[in-house]
């Protein structure tokens, strides 16, 4: 699952990065727009290591933000579940605000808390947190009948039962919606730190930009595609694993 | 004890057709006894409506004389997190752990209790269910078909068993088996559809106890009666 992940991310980037090159040689590009694959490999052997810190910096504050969101997802998603006014509320409020551009907000916290670790880390769980919330309340609210009746019948039905029962029937599911939002949580911070923050791989991007390298994006993006297939393909072990221990 | 149904209405939401109008019935005293009729005619919606799962558009469900009424259906699914052993262990009552252990060996289950829900047959997944039903305090349990898809000669057994063990509760067993609800059952509601004058038709049956006491001319009597009722 994992050497997967990784196969199909090399497999998309070196597509790209050979349609790149086409079009250079074809319209004939200089190396300023277009770098050749050997400054492409120099560039690599020069930066990779920094990237590669910075884009630890970056997925650190993803998955503290993911954990976050993931967190406050259960929660939320916890409460929503029910057929009360609670819990349409909570839908009804959560479709309307997943349907904003969460980006949109992030001038506004970065002018309010700085370009700090705080702004980036809550942009990066606002963005994963509103769909990974809609998937949570969607699955917790989907009775299982069949399995929850008995309990009910017998007057055994507890909230933690009845959260069991539909994440242990709904794990794979789970698995895959938080799988996705690892994703989502490292655009989020990518996005944040592209904006306006001191650290962190969009930061390093944005340099980048400035100095009109598209080499050294190249290579923050390979950085950024292996180490994000990794960190899903880790999240889809830890599911599996979880599953199994769950059924031993 | 009895679950005295007069006058039920219903029909489900969003649908024009009425599966119960101005239905009555009566089941009376502790025993086995059944609600019998052709696919679709409202068996299972009946017994939702008797254990408040439905409500009734119309009409009383008066079950003042009973204080547990469990309705137990061959859908049903364990967790599958643990061993049904396990399941079994967790839910029944320390007072009828003795009660569980003897089911277990009536059911035929004991060498299957170290295994997942996912890895039984169909008959042992319906077996365990309604295993589990039993060893709960009731004093009503609607059997909806919980014994599907086992073989004929371990079901008889299961009944006799269950009708020994069981001598002061009152049992609504649904099945679509002639034979088995006229041999078992005391009571036989045959439902007939809304559009028929009468729609439900009492049949009495053999109410066997134990295998041989079934009268081969009796028993196809009460079968004729049923057929022909239904």
């Amino acid at each position: 699952m994992l050497l997967r992940r990784i196969y199909q991310f090399l497999m998309i980037y070196l597509i790209g990065l050979a349609i790149l090159l086409m079009i250079k040689y074809v319209v004939n590009l200089s190396d300023y727009v277009i770098p050749s694959l050997g400054i492409l490999l120099n560039t690599f052997g020069g930066i990779s290591s920094t990237y590669a810190h910075d884009v630890f910096s970056t997925l650190c504050v993803a998955i503290i933000g993911q954990i976050f969101s993931i967190m406050l997802a259960f929660v939320v998603g916890i409460l929503g579940r029910k057929t009360t006014w609670l819990g349409s509320l909570i839908k009804v409020a959560a479709y309307n605000i997943q349907a904003y551009p969460i980006v949109a907000l992030a001038p506004i916290i970065f002018i309010l808390l700085g370009d700090g670790f705080v702004s980036r880390l809550l942009i990066a769980a606002m963005i994963c947190y509103f769909p990974l919330l809609l998937s949570v309340v969607g699955i917790l609210a989907e009775p299982i009948t069949e399995v929850e009746h008995f309990y009910q019948q017998t007057g055994r039905m507890r909230w933690q039962l009845e959260v069991k029962i539909r994440s242990f029937e709904n794990l794979p599911k789970l698995t895959t919606v938080i799988a996705g939002s690892a994703t989502l949580a490292m655009a989020g911070t990518i996005v944040a730190e592209f904006i306006a923050a001191n650290a962190g791989i969009g930061y390093s991007i944005r340099i980048a930009l400035y100095q009109s390298d598209l080499s050294k994006i190249l290579v923050a993006l390979f950085m950024i595609g292996i180490t994000l297939s990794i960190y899903q393909g880790a999240l889809e072990i830890a599911g599996r694993l979880v599953k199994s221990a769950w059924e031993q | 004890m009895f679950l005295d149904c007069r006058d039920l209405t219903f029909g489900y939401q969003g649908t024009t057709k009425t599966l119960f109008k101005n239905l009555s019935f009566k089941f009376e005293n502790p025993g086995f006894h059944s609600l019998f009729g052709s696919s679709g005619v409202g068996k299972s919606s009946l017994a939702r409506i008797l254990c408040g799962l439905l409500r009734a558009d119309k009409g009383v469900v008066d079950t003042d004389s009973i204080d547990s009424l469990l309705y137990a259906h061959n859908l049903e699914r364990l967790p599958g997190w643990s061993s049904i052993g396990a399941h079994i262990e967790r839910i029944t009552p320390i007072h009828n752990q003795d009660k569980k252990e003897l089911l277990i060996r009536h059911f035929g289950l004991s060498t299957h209790l170290g295994k997942r829900f996912s890895q039984l047959s169909l008959g042992q997944k319906n077996r365990i269910n309604l295993l589990r039903y039993l060893v709960q305090d009731f004093n009503v349990l609607i059997v909806d078909e919980c014994l599907a898809n086992v073989d004929e000669k371990l079901r008889a057994r299961i009944l006799i068993n269950i009708k020994a063990m069981f001598k002061d509760r009152l049992f609504i067993y649904i099945s679509h088996n002639v034979i088995e609800i006229a041999s078992y059952c005391q009571q036989i509601w045959v439902l007939r559809g809304p559009e028929r004058d009468q729609q439900a038709v009492l049949v009495r049956g053999q109410d066997c106890r134990d295998q041989k006491c079934l009268d081969r001319s009796s028993l196809q009597q009460t079968m004729l009666e049923i057929m022909n009722a239904a």
